[in-house]
């Protein structure tokens, strides 16, 4: 399935915690169109992971709804979204291969048949020997890899993101996100990713919002029409990511000095 | 390496025999049984000779023991989820149980031989209270080890509560879980056994009870031999369900 259509209107979000209530998100509205590689960057703590949470069904809205093609989200539903997140999450007792099945697994497909098709999504995507390790027997970036793959697997029209690559080191990161991208080309899914990696924004991204500091609202839309490859050390580039670090500047700093 | 472990256990189990042939031999013979004595007795033991009701014995004693393992598993799993899948509950029992867990167990044995008399009863209780709390407190201790990104994950993926207990809860506490119910059945056999020997009319220990009362001591020791091979059956059989259970994770 390619490309659905993600409308988040008017969302807000209150956690209520022992040490009193946190207004993690207020009044967010944002637009994801199909196919777009929409980025989410905002400092720590400005409720990103709460956004892609709901917009997965895994989390209520207090207030605001989300819609996706035409469908209001009421719980998580694979068959409309896959996620992915930070920690791979990769089941300790499941092989690769079975790890990448494990959506498939749940909507009922045969055994031969969810292998077939993780088998065909490990090979692309450098994993052919590794379909019968154990996650513990895989490197960092094989495993997020591999998260990737098994949401893939279930062939969504969306796929959230949150950091993904969050854990990885910088070289590992930029091959992950040119891999990433050419997975995203071929896929044509639309794609929300979290990432508070400036560079990995400017690389990837058909689109990026800015959030503020908590309470997270959107600050920003900045849309980077751009072709892929894309030259980082490009002009044009430069001035946007002149442009995204003025926005980001500023939320970073009250972040600092709460 | 099956040779390298059975040679050197053959060895110390020789030595042990010997040491306690050449000490028994110079002891009163009325109390100290050397092994070339406790052979013979074995011997007439398994040919029903010196106790021809040796088997309903034991399959009296074999049968309290599965009904009052059957009740530990059912009671501990049930009460241990019960506990650890509402934090709330949890946070107020759970202490009391590692509290009770705590108090060396023979002292409940009296209260239940008031509480249910010197028959099988009795037996069952007692064996169910010991193989209880390691099972309960194993479930508790693997509900915790669920990692909660886990859950998270299958949720994601379209996983129900039904799903996510199958999926995710059981195989992250299994090595645990396994490890509490063979804990769990080392105890009620203990339990079982101990409570026929401190007072009963029938089973294993009834037999070792009445053969030391007598001064049969050959006798006595060619039992406790037999009680032994009966918990390591017992154990190889629950050896093998972990076993089993490790693979189907
Ligand atoms: N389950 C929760 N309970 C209470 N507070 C939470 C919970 N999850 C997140 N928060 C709080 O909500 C805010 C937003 O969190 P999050 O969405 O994780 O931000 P981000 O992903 O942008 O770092 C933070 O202040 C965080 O501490
Ligand atoms: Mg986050």
């Amino acid at each position: 399935m390619t490309g659905s259509h993600i409308v988040v209107d008017r969302l807000s979000k209150r956690y209520d915690t022992s040490t009193g209530a946190v207004q993690a998100l207020t009044d967010v509205s944002l637009s994801v169109g199909p196919r777009e590689f929409c980025t989410v960057i905002g400092p720590s703590g400005c409720g990103k992971s709460t956004l892609l949470a709901m917009i997965g069904g895994l989390l209520g809205p207090d207030e605001g709804s989300i819609v996706i093609d035409g469908r209001r989200v009421a719980g998580p539903d694979p068959r409309r979204v896959a996620m992915v997140f930070q920690d791979p999450g990769l089941f300790p007792w499941l092989t690769a291969l079975d790890n990448v099945a494990f959506g498939l697994e749940l909507q009922g497909i045969p055994r031969a048949e969810r292998r077939r098709i993780a088998a065909d999504l490990l090979g692309p995507l450098g994993l052919r020997e590794f379909a019968l390790k154990y996650p513990r027997e895989l490197s960092g970036g094989m495993r997020q890899r591999v998260a990737i793959a098994r949401a893939l697997a279930i062939d969504s029209g969306i796929v959230l993101m949150d950091e993904p690559f969050g854990a990885l080191d910088e070289q590992t990161r930029f091959l992950m996100g040119e891999w990433l991208l050419d997975v995203w080309t071929r896929a044509r899914k639309t794609v929300v990713f979290v990432t508070h990696s400036l560079q990995e924004a400017l690389a990837l991204s058909t689109r990026v919002v800015v959030m503020t500091a908590r309470p997270g609202r959107i600050k920003s839309v900045i849309d980077l029409p751009l072709p892929y490859p894309r030259d980082l050390e490009s002009p044009e580039i430069a001035s946007f990511r002149a442009k995204l670090w003025g926005e980001l500047r500023e939320e970073s700093l009250k972040t600092m000095n709460q | 390496m099956r040779r390298g472990v059975v040679l050197p256990r053959a060895a110390i189990v020789g030595v042990l025999a010997l040491g306690w042939e050449i000490t028994a031999r110079s002891m009163d013979p009325l109390l100290y049984v050397p092994p070339s004595r406790v052979l013979p007795a074995l011997g007439r033991l398994v040919a029903l000779e010196s106790f021809p009701y040796l088997p309903e014995h034991l399959w009296l004693t074999l049968r309290e023991i599965l009904i009052a393992y059957a009740l530990a598993v059912g009671g501990g799993i049930a009460t241990g989820f019960a506990l650890g899948l509402r934090p709330g509950l949890g946070r107020i029992y759970a202490p009391l149980l590692g509290a009770l867990y705590a108090v060396p167990s023979v002292v409940w044995y009296p209260s239940l031989m008031l509480l249910f008399g010197l028959g099988a009863a009795s037996k069952i209780a007692f064996g169910f209270l010991l193989g209880f709390f390691p099972i309960t407190l194993a479930v508790l201790a693997g509900v915790r080890q669920v990692d909660p990104h886990l859950v998270t994950v299958a949720r994601a993926f379209g996983a129900r509560p039904g799903t996510v207990f199958a999926r995710v809860m059981l195989p992250s506490m299994l090595s645990t879980l396994t490890g509490g119910l063979r804990a769990g059945l080392a105890l009620s056999v203990v339990g079982v056994i101990v409570g026929e020997v401190l007072g009963s009319k029938a089973g294993l220990g009834y037999l070792i009870n009445y053969a030391y009362g007598l001064l049969r001591t050959a006798d006595y020791v060619a039992l406790v031999l037999v009680a032994l091979a009966l918990v390591l059956a017992i154990d190889g059989v629950a050896a093998l369900g972990e076993r089993r259970a490790r693979r189907w994770a």
